[in-house]
């Protein structure tokens, strides 16, 4: 269970000063099954398997927690706004319903 | 005479085609809906009632929704949500719910803002299976609910 997944954490736009607004855009690989669909090859009913919660934080201080379903699209993506208060570090914790634990983080250092 | 004929002859089923073959699609969609249940179905009017704790919501010009008109597409609508209203301590938009009125489970995301955050904004892609509203329901820190829908055209399905 235990699988690593690809994520990527971007924040827009590159070059940024304390106390600008930044949008912080998190992209995950994940299937987002919806428990609905056929397995091709042996003709099962995929189980369902989506990221259910998202925390955002930043140096250990939540700013965004998600509660999400299924009705989320393949290889999900979530964009919000931040509000750069100095250097530190975002971090994006996610669990789905099989109980996967995953998070990724990216250092955000601004311009003064 | 024979080319001509052949000519009109494709120009005229061309047109044929490309007028009935969409609305053939979107019957045949509307048709099979709501065969199959997922293990958290939920209508609507419940997800509604479970989020603002049966006070409902009004409707406001406050919250731009952006969705595309016609979805090609159903697996993958992007969706955008600017709620134009302060971010302050003591008055900010505390959460922002996407819920859809089509798919078997009507909720999409809930996603939980602070003041931290600076600007009441949220993008991400949904799954629709077939022709719906896409609802933005926003709550803000005094414990009021705005909300605003539009209609997404969706020719092929994205739930399976």
């Amino acid at each position: 269970m235990a699988e690593v997944r690809k994520s990527m954490i971007k924040i827009k736009p590159k070059k940024f000063k304390i106390g600008d607004t930044v949008k912080v855009d998190f992209i995950v690989i994940h299937p987002m099954d919806t428990g609905m669909i056929k397995d091709k090859k042996n003709g099962k009913i995929k189980p369902a398997h989506y990221i259910d919660n998202i925390t955002f934080s930043f140096d250990g201080k939540p700013f965004t927690t998600m509660k999400i379903w299924e009705s989320i699209s393949t290889n999900p993506y979530f964009s919000v706004m931040y509000k750069v208060t100095g250097k530190g570090k975002i971090t994006v914790d996610y669990t789905d319903n099989q109980g996967e634990k995953n998070s990724k983080s990216k250092k955000v250092k601004p311009k003064d | 005479m024979e080319r001509r004929k052949f000519i009109q002859g494709m120009v005229a089923t061309s047109i044929i085609a490309t007028i009935t073959v969409p609305t053939t699609l979107l019957a045949e969609e509307t048709q099979k809906a709501p065969a199959k249940k997922g293990p958290n179905d939920m209508s609507f009017d419940e997800a509604v009632k479970a989020i603002t704790d049966g006070k409902g919501a009004k409707e406001s010009d406050k919250i731009k929704l952006s969705v595309p008109e016609i979805a090609e597409n159903g697996a993958v609508v992007p969706v955008k949500i600017n709620v134009d209203h302060p971010m302050e301590e003591a008055n900010y938009v505390k959460a922002i719910h996407i819920l859809n009125k089509g798919n078997g489970n009507a909720r999409c995301a809930d996603v939980m803002l602070t003041p931290a955050n600076d600007k009441g904004y949220f993008a991400t892609r949904v799954k629709l299976s077939k022709t719906q509203e896409v609802v933005a329901l926003v709550e803000l820190s005094d414990g009021s609910f705005i909300q605003m829908a539009k209609s997404v055209k969706v020719t092929i399905g994205g739930c399976g």
